[in-house]
């Protein structure tokens, strides 16, 4: 439970009431469900209806289901330094299971778990953060005795929705990257019948955990998605076309080394490996840590965490393209091109010279063919 | 002008007898139609354009000083590039008309030129090349296929540029045109970088053709005499009435001056 101090949401009560009951003014919350309604993409002038939505809302069913993770994502979702609204909304999703964040601990917990699922089946939504093993049976993440494969299969068969939380839930992240020595994979390579949206990042951040939440609690169904299965409210814009830093890329003034001048002047970030041009992510608008900063604002470039298999597919973060077949493409590729190229132009020099030689000296014995004479095959036949 | 019996060739004092001329019954025959050239020219133009202002956008030398506000030097280069794309997209439709529509050097079948006798033809061009002997060389009416593999290693590769460009191009328009239709490339080129890497790496076929290739085409023409280069520009080249070429049967044909209207516009198959 994030909210220690607030009163548990009680099964059958509203949204409203909870609020009430906790102590949070009418004001307050119309302010978040404006902020809400914004970060979603439905403007300001939609907030009464997704206050409405949200009043009149049934306490829901939500299990989390931690998997082979690092809690980053847990972290980041409850990150706030002062209570906030968003955070009683995601009360909600602490309350049936969460081994992170829940106070029964054991049997119990388990017993919690298997009971909420099977009185609410069909209908709660399922949280995942973090990956499946697959390798040797899946021993490698186990919980009460069962592989977290068996858990997630379990968990799945009864849940209305799915929210992969964080590049592992999707993609697998670092555990997944090469060699992925536990055969790590997605929630959506084991799971294919169920709606699953992808909360992409590593970690996410916590205001679009929210905002999620609150479109499913408002609308009934999960907001639309990218190809990727990430809400495009949220991850419909390239870093690079949203980022304050982008007119020193349109004017040619780039950050060269992490110390030079250029990166006091707050440059761009594109020759240090900036992946921005390659990634879709709210981070520049949304920001992190109830907008203090983004990683591009403090001067770190973007690692592309958003994006399929990011550990693999933007690495080097310090470099603009990525290794492939485990060399690094801009040094080798651009020294083998440019020497085929310099080779290429020297070669054809080096030919030109040898060609003119040979044909000068040929030339020199060439007949000279009388005037009128018949035309034979030599006399045309240059050479 | 009246036609009387032949005359002898006008003589001009120096030049006659010192500079070697070809002889015998030589004609002009047109090979190369308009749509050809207009889109070889096109493509060279663009595609060094293309490899200038690419080669800016992957590593941009210049920094300039001062406000951002006062400089567009990297929003110059990408305009710069993306106006190449249109025109050489532009030069690409005009080429594959005419793969349809053109003769038999220029339609689609040519650009495979795999059969085994242009397989040996080949070797016989190289061996050519490296000892540097023209007399060895086999001749043609259109592309040597050892130039052909070239053109056609061109066409695929401005292709994947295409493919991969427009797909990065897309990008800063989500859900717009170029976003939509290239979607399916991201995902077979393992992400946004992939395709980078892969329009980064085929950047680098180009400077390696333009050398080789202007050098051969102006290195044939000085070797051959028959006006190659010049075929680009006039679309037709010379030829001798004996000379046997590997690609196509001439026949006979007399030699009909330009100006008469008579020339023959066609070569038949072999
Ligand atoms: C620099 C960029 C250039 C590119 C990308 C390029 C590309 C090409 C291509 C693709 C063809 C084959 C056309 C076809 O039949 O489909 C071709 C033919 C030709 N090009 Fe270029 N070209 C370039 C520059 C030049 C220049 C500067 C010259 C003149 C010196 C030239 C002279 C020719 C000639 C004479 C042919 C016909 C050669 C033959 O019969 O094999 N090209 N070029
Ligand atoms: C066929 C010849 C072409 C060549 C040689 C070429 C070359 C290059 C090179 C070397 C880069 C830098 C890649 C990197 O390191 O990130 C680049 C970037 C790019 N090119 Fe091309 N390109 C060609 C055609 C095209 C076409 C047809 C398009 C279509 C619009 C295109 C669009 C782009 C875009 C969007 C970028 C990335 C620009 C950015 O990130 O701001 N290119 N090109
Ligand atoms: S996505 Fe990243 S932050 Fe989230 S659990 Fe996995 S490793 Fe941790
Ligand atoms: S810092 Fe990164 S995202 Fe921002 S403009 Fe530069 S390259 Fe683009």
């Amino acid at each position: 439970m994030f909210l220690r101090k607030a009163e548990p949401w009680l099964d059958g009560s509203t949204l409203g009431e909870h609020l009430e009951e906790s102590g949070v003014s009418r004001r307050s919350f119309l302010e978040f469900c404006t902020e809400m309604a914004v970060v979603l993409g439905l403007g300001s002038a939609a907030a009464p209806s997704v206050a409405k939505a949200l009043e009149t809302q049934k306490r829901p069913t939500v299990i989390w289901l931690e998997m082979q993770e690092c809690t980053g994502c847990v972290e980041s979702t409850i990150r706030s330094e002062a209570p906030t609204i968003g955070d009683l909304v995601l009360d909600v999703v602490s309350l049936d299971y969460s081994e992170t964040l829940m106070a029964a601990a054991g049997h119990a917990a388990e017993k919690a778990r298997a009971d909420s699922m099977a009185k609410n089946k069909g209908s709660y939504v399922l949280i995942v953060t973090g990956s499946v093993p697959t390798k040797e049976d899946g021993i490698y993440c186990c919980v009460a005795g069962k592989t977290i494969r068996q858990h997630l299969e379990e968990a799945a068969e009864g849940a209305a929705a799915i929210i992969a939380l964080g590049a592992c839930a999707h993609w697998g992240s670092v555990q997944a990257a090469r060699p992925n020595p536990t055969g790590a994979v997605g929630v959506r390579d084991i799971i294919k019948n169920k709606p699953i949206i992808n909360i992409a990042g590593c970690p996410p951040i916590g205001d679009v955990v929210t905002a999620t939440v609150v479109h499913y609690l408002t609308f009934g169904r999960l907001p639309s998605t990218d190809r990727e299965g990430r809400p495009l409210f949220a991850y419909g814009n390239r870093i690079h076309d949203q980022c304050s830093r982008r007119a020193h890329f349109d004017a040619g003034q780039y950050v060269e080394v992490f110390d030079d001048e250029n990166a006091r002047r707050g440059w761009c970030l594109y020759q240090v490996g900036c992946k921005g041009p390659a990634t879709y992510s709210p981070c520049p608008i949304v920001q992190w840590n109830q907008r203090t900063s983004w990683p591009i604002g403090a001067g770190h470039p973007c690692i592309g965490c958003t994006e399929p298999y990011f550990w693999d597919t933007m690495s080097p973060f310090y470099r603009r393209l990525p290794n492939v077949g485990g060399f690094g493409v801009e040094e080798r590729i651009d020294t083998i091109g440019a020497s085929l190229a310099i080779g290429a132009a020297a070669g054809v020099a080096a030919h030109a010279g040898m060609t003119v030689l040979h044909q000068i000296r040929s030339r020199k014995n060439m007949k000279q063919l009388p005037e009128h004479a018949p035309a034979s095959p030599e006399d045309s036949n240059n050479g | 002008m009246t036609t009387g019996p032949a005359r002898p060739p006008a003589r001009l004092p120096w030049f006659d007898t010192r500079l070697p001329r070809m002889r015998g019954d030589i004609t002009w025959i047109y090979l190369w139609g308009a749509p050809l050239r207009v889109s070889h020219w096109l493509a060279a133009v663009s595609l060094v354009v293309l490899f200038g202002t690419g080669l800016f956008i992957s590593f941009p030398f210049w920094v300039s000083a001062g406000e951002a506000s006062g400089h567009f030097l990297m929003g110059r280069f990408r305009f710069v590039h993306f106006l190449a794309a249109t025109v050489i997209v532009f030069a690409g439709i005009i080429r594959v008309y005419w793969l349809f529509a053109g003769n038999q050097f220029e339609r689609w079948p040519a650009l495979w030129p795999f059969t085994r006798a242009n397989i040996g033809h080949m070797g016989a061009m190289l061996k050519s090349y490296l000892t540097l002997d023209p007399k060895i060389q086999p001749h043609f009416v259109g592309h040597n296929p050892l130039a052909q593999v070239a053109y056609t290693a061109i066409y695929v590769g401005t292709t994947i540029m295409m493919i991969t460009g427009f797909t990065l191009y897309g990008q800063s328009n989500p859900g717009g045109f170029f976003f939509t239709i290239f979607q399916w490339v991201p995902g077979m080129m393992g992400g946004l970088q992939g395709v980078r890497v892969v329009h980064h790496t085929v950047a680098w076929l180009y400077p390696i053709f333009f050398s080789i290739h202007i050098y051969l085409a102006i290195r044939a023409d000085y070797i051959e005499r028959a006006g190659v280069v010049s075929s680009m520009l006039t679309g037709g080249r010379f030829v001798a009435s004996h000379e046997k070429f590997e690609d196509c049967d001439l026949g006979d044909h007399p030699s009909v001056p330009w100006h008469t209207g008579e020339h023959p516009t066609w070569v038949k198959p072999q």
